[in-house]
């Protein structure tokens, strides 16, 4: 988990629950203040519900998913009609793209069949090479004739595969949100594997507080922000990584060669909804020493932790920070 | 989160998609206060008509998707007013009190709000009920907001004596109005507004204190209404501006131009000065005060017991000018205090656009309004 709410340890209230649970590969939480148990608990399995629905929807290893179906398609021919909500997703897929200068690619994530971050292998020899003709959503068909409407997706070559996963948890953690909002919860957050959104203040309408952890320290901290709504999302190459050679290979591979980032230890960033603060984490790496004016071209806040460790922080960002705390 | 500068193009992206964020919001806090208003117009060595209003605001969340806002005032109105131009020896005087009260429930949505509203009020001579419907719509992307409404109102004139003629009881008006409109947020710092309202009134629309007065007994009224709202990063002031062009089927025309900078100039308070100008045409049948030599004061030169006929000054050619200031000061995060004043003054060589109407005095008024109110 890269960002931890601490005001957990702080207030164990009786109006504070917490409703843990695993999705996604991750540890999740959707945290329900000011209202009692027996209001709270339904609302709670409604969210994490929604939660659910959107991995199996969308998750790669669930081979009923959309992604699955179109995944299976690849190479067939046949293009694969999606849904309204998931044309909306491929959409903001094909705005990502084009917004990053082809970085953020949702057809880049079978890059990583080349490295084995458990193992700590390199790709051998070749193997990229051979692996990136099928990368790129500008190769794919994608048609659609306007908001609101379905499309059709095509993956030409056999291989291509499509991948969420830059985007499906937090576009998640805003649902379950959402969700909560519209019935009626003021207070509260949905965290989903440290990509939070909150649903509003605390009872008392003081700011909760999140600490983002320290990208070389695991159960460190290297800030803190007080943050009453919106959503708080971090990348790092700390999250699945090896190391050979005194270089470190993280898991945030570049599309264009097929080999991972560096420049950032982790990134940071504050927006009104956490997918947009997740893709804008994501696109920071990838864009490597870029980031800082693309974030600032966003308008978002951010803290991002460079490869010396200097910390590198968006205004908005202090204003919200209580003192970083050291363990 | 607040932001001035406009998020960018992939935060918006993200927020348009469907659930991801709400857009329309029931309000979060609830909100109570209380005003106090005392108005006062004049002519030239002659005070006419006082205007004291207590009033009482709410506005309170149900759950996250519904609100109630509710109102109540009570006027006292003293003094008097002019039976026919501005003239002073022939006024009718009153005493009067005005009980008014109104409830509006609103729906919130995804993007979207649907309003039902309810108004009542009455004194001793007039009664008016009134109900309106509205709703909103935003779009994806929250830059957009459509907004359209209709409302209906039936009131109910009987005048003490029955008026200046001694024969107007019971008299019905019923008016019917809609409106549209469409607000779009240009830039982060930049909102543009255009709303079109029409009404049309229909039975008793006299005067009934009035000498001489009679009116078409329907009353077409159109208005368009411009607004720009643009907010200074640097110094965190607003300045809204608007201009409402307005024509009916008394042929009246007229403008209203209104500028007001919202200024924070720190320990939470802000000041807001106005400047506002107004000119109208006369109605057709208004009749300037030239009276007939034969028949004597009211009697207009040329007067017609058959035809439409007005000495109102209301219905003349003028031009006014409001100057307003408005303090207001947060106390903390829930108490606010606010002090507004506004002189007025209207004449008719200030009418733009063609010749205002003579022979009548200069009209002022001046209001004065202190306000509490506190969140919960």
């Amino acid at each position: 988990m890269s960002t931890h709410p601490m005001s957990a340890r702080a207030e164990a209230q009786a109006d504070d629950l917490g409703f843990g649970f695993s999705a996604m590969a991750c540890e999740c939480e959707v945290r329900i203040a000011g209202l009692g148990r027996r209001q709270a608990e339904p609302l709670a399995r409604e969210a994490i519900a929604e939660v659910q629905r959107i991995e199996s929807k969308f998750s790669r290893y669930r081979d009923a998913s959309v992604v699955s179906r179109i995944n299976a398609a690849a190479g067939s021919g046949k293009p694969v009609e999606v849904d309204v909500e998931t044309a909306d997703l491929l959409d903001f897929a094909a705005q990502l793209h084009a917004s990053s200068g082809g970085l953020f690619d949702i057809t880049s994530g079978m890059l990583r069949q080349a490295w084995d971050f458990k193992a700590g292998r390199q790709p051998a020899d070749g193997q990229l090479a051979q692996l990136l003709p099928r990368v790129g959503w500008q190769r794919l068909r994608w048609q659609r004739r306007g908001p609101g409407q379905v499309g059709r997706i095509e993956l030409p070559m056999a291989g291509m595969e499509l991948d969420f996963g830059g985007f499906g948890k937090e576009y998640a953690a805003d649902r379950a949100a959402t969700l909560l909002q519209s019935r009626g919860v003021r207070h509260g957050m949905v965290n989903l594997g440290g990509d939070i959104r909150l649903i509003g203040p605390r009872p008392d309408g003081r700011p909760w507080v999140l600490g983002v952890q320290h990208p070389r320290h695991e159960r460190a901290l290297i800030a803190r922000i007080d943050l009453a709504d919106g959503a708080l999302a971090t990348s790092g190459d700390y999250e699945r990584f090896f190391e050979q050679d005194g270089v470190r290979y993280c898991h945030i591979l570049d599309p264009r060669d097929g080999r991972p980032v560096s420049h950032w230890q982790s990134v940071s960033v504050v927006a009104p909804a956490c997918l947009a603060a997740g893709a804008l984490t994501t696109i920071a790496m990838l864009l490597q020493r870029d980031a800082l004016p693309f974030l600032q071209s966003q308008n978002v806040g951010y803290l991002a932790v460079d490869e010396q460790g200097g910390i590198h922080r968006h205004e908005l960002w202090q204003q919200g920070e209580s003192e970083a705390a050291s363990t | 989160m607040q932001l001035n500068a406009p998020l960018g193009t992939l935060v918006l992206a993200a927020m348009a998609l469907p659930g991801v964020v709400r857009a329309d919001i029931a309000p979060e806090q609830g909100l109570v206060g209380l005003r106090f208003l005392n108005y006062q117009d004049s002519q030239p060595g002659w005070k006419r008509v006082t205007v004291n209003t207590p009033s009482f605001l709410l506005v309170a969340p149900i759950g996250s998707e519904w609100g109630v806002e509710a109102s109540a005032s009570f006027d006292h109105v003293s003094g008097a007013t002019p039976r026919y131009h501005s003239n002073v020896s022939g006024a009718s005087t009153m005493d009067d009190e005005r009980k008014a009260g109104d409830l509006k429930v609103t729906r919130y949505f995804q993007r979207a709000s649907l309003s039902l509203g309810g108004a009542y009020s009455t004194e001793h001579d007039y009664l008016s009920r009134a109900f309106s419907l509205a709703g909103t719509w935003s779009s994806d992307d929250n830059n957009t907001t459509w907004n359209a409404g209709f409302g209906h109102a039936g009131d109910k004139i009987d005048p003490t004596g029955g008026g200046y003629d001694g024969n107007v009881a019971d008299e019905r008006k019923r008016t019917n109005d809609f409106i549209v409109g469409v607000t779009q947020a240009v830039t982060g710092d930049d909102l543009v507004q255009a709303n079109l309202t029409h009404s049309r009134s229909t039975g008793y629309l006299n005067d009934p204190y009035k000498a001489l007065d009679a009116r078409p007994s329907e009353r077409r009224q159109t208005a368009l209404l411009l607004r720009w709202n643009h907010h200074f990063t640097g110094d965190g002031s607003t300045l809204r501006s608007s201009w409402r062009a307005y024509n009916d089927s008394w042929q009246v025309r007229a403008s209203t131009l209104q500028l007001e900078w919202v200024k924070p100039v720190g320990g939470g308070v802000s000041l807001t000065p106005l400047l506002r100008y107004y000119t109208q045409s006369a109605a057709s049948f208004y009749a300037d005060p030239v009276y007939d030599t034969t028949l004597g004061e009211p009697y207009p030169v040329g007067w017609n017991a058959n035809a439409f006929n007005s000495l109102d000054q209301r219905l003349s050619a003028f031009g006014a000018f409001t100057l307003g200031l408005k303090v207001q000061w947060a106390v903390d995060e829930l108490w606010t205090v606010d002090l507004k004043g506004e002189a007025y003054q209207q004449r008719g060589e200030w009418r733009a656009g063609g010749e205002g109407s003579k022979g009548l005095e200069p009209f002022k008024a001046r209001m004065l309004q202190v306000g509490i109110s506190r969140k919960f």
